[in-house]
């Protein structure tokens, strides 16, 4: 069952970026991407602030692909801020990046990461990374259930 | 005498009477005669004794005489040894003299010691301030050396910074040329003829090329940085568990590897892992052109000291070149017969050097190679 809830990719390389939306028009993953190009802007999307104020903050991706070199604030402060809030402590992250240092690997576990995913630089081994990413975050795997909105 | 005393008899009638004392009178005289011939006799034997006496007295005057001669004898003999003592005493004076100097002597020479032991003293001060200023340049080398360490420690963390950046920032702008080129191939294939189709092939393959080396010096570089922790490796399951993980990734190879069983060593088993991939990954490379391509893992006893081995029966090499064998981006090969970038060797190095340990190798063109190497002696 293929749900149309958002895709969120935290990334501000803009090759990479078009070559992701790239990779999954060609995997057939038809739900909306979202791109934040900083981690600023990730977490004012996830949590409805600046930009993105008024935004239904229940309304998470069904996945974020995070890359762990970012402006202002880096990956792993967003995946530490995402896993400490109770909105998004549940929320499928898989961090995608260019690095296999085993320091970046290790960390992004330990900071509760639900996948770690080399970005390969063949670009068809990319592509096919990210067709199957698709198909296990949003087909395969079950969601978790969304969260509640807060009682305004 | 007793004549005296002798009254002669008278005719008188008392004449008998006065005979009577005429006798006794008699008598008297022959008794006193007697006793006068006793003190003769008396006074001879008293003469003859005297005579007696006085040979007895030349007999001791003779002795006396001896005696004084002996007395003389004696007297030269005491005066030799008089003369025998005063030279004694003169020895004794010259020994006492050359007693007096020898005590002078050893006067001087206590001095010396004492004078000497000032020296000594000042020497021990001098060299207790030495040590002392040993003692704070030691004191200043070891801030030095805290300064090093903490400039070392920044180093290596720039180092390692600059190796994520590596690691990060420059394989994004390759997947992009490799990403966009692709694009071209997939979105434009009908509008580009076969030449352009075979440059972005070679675009795609140079930039891939880079991606490995990049890699590779990674890989180099992390060998390198990263904290070794000693362990009892298991050799023999290390070399197993690479071969087959190389079999797999040849299928259309034959591969015969022979393991020698029971091989173990003190290592970093990630490093070793490393070493190994390497030179098991070069055999399987090098062996390309053998229809059946034999891999040995051992252990040699005949290098001087107990080295592991990896033999192959490749291509091999000219020894000619063993020197630069292991420096990076060195290649004894041109790319078009075997491709590699020149940093697996020098990576192989590393680890064996970081471990204390040899690594060389032997060969001959189109005979093999053999590399050998030790992982040093444990502190």
């Amino acid at each position: 069952m293929v749900n149309d809830r958002v895709l969120l990719l935290i990334e501000d390389n803009p090759s990479d970026i078009d070559l992701t939306k790239r990779a999954f028009d060609r995997g057939r993953i038809g739900n909306p991407l979202v791109v934040a190009e900083d981690g600023k802007e990730a977490l004012d999307y996830l949590f409805g602030e600046g930009p993105h104020a008024g935004r239904d903050v229940s309304d998470l991706p069904a996945l974020i692909l995070l890359d762990l070199k970012l402006p202002k604030v880096s990956g792993f402060e967003v995946l530490r801020r995402i896993r400490e809030d109770p909105r998004t402590r549940r929320q499928p992250v898989v961090i995608l990046t260019s690095s296999k240092e085993q320091e970046d690997v290790a960390k992004g576990y330990d900071f509760g990461a639900n996948g770690y995913v080399r970005k390969p630089i063949d670009s068809k081994q990319f592509a096919e990374a990210i067709a199957q990413l698709g198909l296990y975050w949003l087909v395969l795997n079950e969601l978790p259930p969304k969260a509640k909105a807060r009682a305004t | 005498m007793a004549a005296a005393d002798i009254t002669w008899p008278s005719s008188d009638s008392s004449s008998h009477a006065g005979a009577l004392s005429f006798v006794r009178a008699l008598l008297n005289i022959l008794e006193d005669t007697a006793s006068e011939k006793e003190q003769l006799h008396g006074a001879q034997s008293a003469v003859l004794n005297i005579l007696e006496d006085t040979a007895s007295e030349k007999e001791q005057l003779h002795g006396a005489q001896s005696a004084v001669l002996n007395i003389l004898e004696d007297t030269a003999s005491e005066k030799e040894r008089l003369h025998g003592a005063q030279s004694a005493v003169l020895n004794i004076l010259e020994d006492t003299a050359s007693e007096k100097k020898q005590l002078h002597e050893m006067q001087s020479a206590v001095l010396n010691v004492l004078e000497d032991f000032d020296s000594e003293k000042h020497h021990l001060e001098d060299m207790k301030k030495a040590v002392v200023n040993i003692l704070d340049d030691l004191g200043v080398e070891k801030r030095q050396l805290g300064e090093r360490t903490v400039q070392l420690e920044a180093a290596n963390k720039e180092l390692e910074a600059f190796a994520y950046s590596v690691s990060h920032d420059l394989r994004a702008p390759l997947r992009g040329i490799d990403g966009w080129s692709m694009a071209l191939l997939e979105d434009y294939a009908g509008r580009l003829d076969v030449r352009a189709q075979q440059y972005l092939d070679r675009l795609r393959s140079e930039t891939q090329r880079m991606g490995r080396l990049i890699d590779e010096l990674l890989q180099l570089s992390r060998v390198t940085r990263v904290e070794m922790q000693r362990q009892p490796v298991d050799l023999t399951a290390l070399a197993r568990s690479t071969a087959d993980r190389l079999s797999e990734a040849h299928p259309g190879r034959q591969l015969e590897f022979l393991i020698e069983p029971g091989l173990t060593g003190i290592a970093d088993a990630h490093l070793l892992e490393v070493a190994l991939t390497n030179l098991l990954d070069n055999a399987v490379k090098f062996t390309g052109r053998r229809s059946h391509a034999r891999i040995e893992v051992g252990q040699a006893k005949d290098q001087g000291e107990p080295a592991f081995f990896v033999r192959d029966n490749g291509a091999g090499f000219d020894m000619a070149y063993a020197g630069i064998l292991f420096g990076a981006f060195q290649r004894l090969h041109k790319a078009t017969e075997f491709p590699g970038t020149g940093i697996g060797l020098a990576t192989v190095q590393r680890v064996i050097h970081r471990h204390g340990g040899r690594v060389w190798a032997e060969a001959q063109v189109d005979a093999g190679a053999t590399f050998y190497f030790t992982l040093g002696a444990l502190k």
